[in-house]
């Protein structure tokens, strides 16, 4: 099961959190514009 | 809220979606238990980097042919979204490995042919990085984009070409019961769904950069005119 968790939570971390990355670096690139 | 947010957030609904059918809706498997469950996220993140890396493929060959910096930039947006769906698979597969075969990494022809792709497409990104950004490094990126995929049949066939430790194909030889079929199709496709919102982010991301980039670039030539010949 802890393996299961932690697979997971990998996946949420890895694309979620370039997701957000990706669309505040792009909201900063449109303000600089 | 443009409308690359309102695709992000319609995107990490759907994932979200996904995510109550794996977990509530999929049944638990009698051999595995609920580790088992990575199955769905694992394959479906396969088959979007099988994608994002067919996008730096025809990129990469429409480039090559007619120089569209439209082309380069989908490539370059198709390698790092790619890159990160291959890390997520490799990862999520090692983590099931370890319960059921009791290691976490084994030198099987899928598993190895799987790191070799990771490490082409690191290798493009690095091209692209530490090259001048211009023609020529778009066209040896290109070059790298399209025998790079070549890797992409031999991950896919691995388990069929070699006898390995990772299962062969189960979609297709009717291995799995419906519902566990329907939640796979259904993760497939938000999956799908999240890659194709990340390249087209990124692609933005990419346009205003090589915007910033040419204006960037006349100054610089401008300012270099201006400097004082040096004295011999």
């Amino acid at each position: 099961m802890i393996y299961l968790v932690i697979a997971y939570a990998f996946a949420v971390a890895v694309l979620g959190g370039y997701l957000v990355w990706s669309l505040r670096t792009l909201r900063k690139l449109e303000h600089k514009q | 809220m443009n409308k690359y947010d309102r695709a992000a957030v319609a995107a990490v609904a759907l994932m979200l979606v996904a995510g109550a059918a794996i977990f509530l809706f999929a049944p638990t498997d009698y051999l595995q238990g609920p580790v088992q469950r990575i199955f769905y996220l694992h394959v479906s993140s396969a088959i979007a980097a099988y994608g994002c890396f067919a996008v730096v493929l025809v990129g990469g060959i429409i480039y090559l042919r007619t120089e569209n910096p439209v082309a380069d930039r989908f490539a370059r947006a198709g390698a790092i979204v790619g890159l990160l769906f291959t890390t997520v698979t490799l990862v999520m597969g090692m983590l099931w490995a370890k319960p059921i075969w009791n290691t976490f990494w084994t030198w099987d022809a899928r598993l190895t042919s799987t790191l070799v792709l990771w490490m082409i497409y690191a290798g493009y990104l690095l091209v692209r990085r530490l090259a001048d950004p211009g023609r020529q490094s778009a066209r040896l990126a290109a070059v790298v984009g399209i025998f790079g995929f070549i890797d992409v049949p031999v991950v896919h066939f691995s388990v069929t070409w070699w006898r390995t430790v990772h299962p062969g194909p189960i979609i297709v030889n009717d291995a799995l019961p419906p519902e566990m079929l329907a939640t796979f199709f259904f993760s497939l496709a938000c999956t799908l769904v999240l890659a194709g919102v990340m390249i087209a982010i990124r692609y933005r991301i990419e346009t205003l950069l090589d915007a910033a980039q040419s204006v960037r670039e006349p100054a610089k030539l401008i300012a270099t005119a201006r400097e004082p010949e040096p004295v011999p």
